[in-house]
């Protein structure tokens, strides 16, 4: 039988679909190998049998594991204690912030609901998920409004119009009556 | 000889991926009681890191990455929803959803890394990282060198198709659960698997011809 290009590769696709769900059972059955097509390309069932047999599932070590097994746990602990204080409360609160999240600021903006760890990004070039991009500016707007205030209060004459005060000082206002509300300029700096 | 079989869990068809949730039990108790997530972190912990092992090939990162999508994972929780794929939405069940974190924490590690290390998987593999089925401790290092074989095979791959082999052969995700993993159509992740078998297959059978580059 003979196909178009385009149907061959689909065909070929199916098969060796088949195939490899059928090398997987397989494995489960501890099977080496399995029925396939006679269509399947020997080479692709080649290739396949020996990635299967080959690349093997690797484990992190018990260590790893059971400290992220602890860490879990205490996360646990915690969300169990927000749980309790929250009990009445619809759905489960996941605002509230435990030391972790200093740690890792993505972590508070997940249990914020913030953020959506499993959308999809473009795995392969930069980018970042708009809305996370979006939460570190606002965070860092939020910050560098914060710092500017602490500044502008801790240098008030900067301001043009208490330089202005200022300068006027200097010209001999020393002696100036005091403005409606009872407030001499000149306090101000 | 037989596969390990280290933390292998069943598979659902190809066509019925979220009609039913294997892990929806596991799930609604972790819901319940958070302390109940450990049960799913000890099923997925092997996955998720031999995911990230073998597209990070260092394994100090892998485990940076395992943590993180557990995490990421655990404080997502409340949120995550098993969609069945009836209508436009994609098909998600828990694995697929955790695989979608790992996923991201591992392109974000990708990203930041400048260069991909000195360390290879070869020394993870060397180092005994990779757990063998107890049955075949004899023959551990003939794993060693296969799976080292293998492995430059699948490393030559451009990364998308890489991956899928990756999910396919060592996570035993099915066609659709690739797909929804990887954020394409079906149809593109099973045509995406016959040729880079042709491609190791080639790669191997020349190597096998050839000197032992090892």
């Amino acid at each position: 039988m003979t196909f178009p290009n385009g149907d061959r590769s689909q065909a070929e696709a199916l098969v060796t679909d088949g195939y490899v769900d059928a090398l997987l059972a397989a494995g489960d059955r501890r099977a080496t190998d399995a029925p396939a097509d006679a269509a399947l390309d020997p080479a692709i069932r080649s290739a396949a049998s020996r990635l299967r047999r080959d690349l093997v599932r690797a484990h992190p070590s018990f260590r790893f594991e059971e400290r992220l097994a602890r860490r879990l746990a205490e996360q646990a602990r915690r969300m169990s204690l927000g749980l309790a204080t929250a009990a009445g409360a619809e759905g489960v609160p996941i605002a509230t912030r435990y030391g972790d999240d200093r740690e890792d600021p993505e972590l508070a903006a997940i249990r914020a609901g913030l953020v959506d760890p499993s959308a999809l990004e473009d795995v392969g070039i930069v980018a970042r998920p708009v809305l996370l991009g979006g939460a570190f500016a606002s965070a860092a707007i939020s910050l560098a409004g914060v710092a500017l205030v602490a500044w502008r209060l801790s240098r008030p004459g900067a301001r043009p119009m208490l330089r202005a005060v200022r300068a006027a000082r200097r010209t001999r206002m020393a002696g100036w009556p005091r403005t409606s509300t009872g407030i001499r300029f000149g306090r101000l700096s | 000889m037989a596969r390990p079989v280290f933390g292998t869990t069943a598979r659902t068809s190809d066509d019925s991926i979220a009609r039913f949730d294997p892990d929806r039990g596991l799930v609604e108790a972790a819901r319940r009681d958070p302390a109940r997530f450990d049960a799913l972190y000890r099923r997925y912990l092997a996955q998720v890191y031999s995911f990230a092992l073998y597209e990070l090939r260092d394994h100090h990162a892998a485990e940076d990455a395992t943590e993180r999508t557990f995490l990421r994972a655990f404080a997502a929780l409340p949120r995550f929803e098993e969609r069945g794929g009836a209508d436009a939405t994609p098909r998600s069940t828990f694995r697929v959803w955790l695989f979608q974190i790992a996923r991201n924490v591992i392109a974000n590690e990708r990203r930041t890394r400048r260069r991909q290390p000195a360390a290879s998987l070869d020394v993870a593999l060397a180092a005994g990282l990779v757990i063998a089925d107890p049955l075949d401790l004899e023959t551990e290092s003939t794993v060693h060198e296969d799976a080292a074989a293998a492995l430059r095979s699948v490393n030559r791959l451009p990364d998308d198709r890489r991956r899928a082999v990756i999910l396919r052969f060592v996570d035993e995700m099915s066609t659709s659960e690739i797909a929804a993993v990887l954020g394409r159509s079906e149809g593109a992740v099973r045509v995406l698997i016959p040729r880079p078998l042709r491609e190791v297959a080639s790669d191997l059978e020349s190597r096998r011809d050839g000197p032992r580059s090892r």
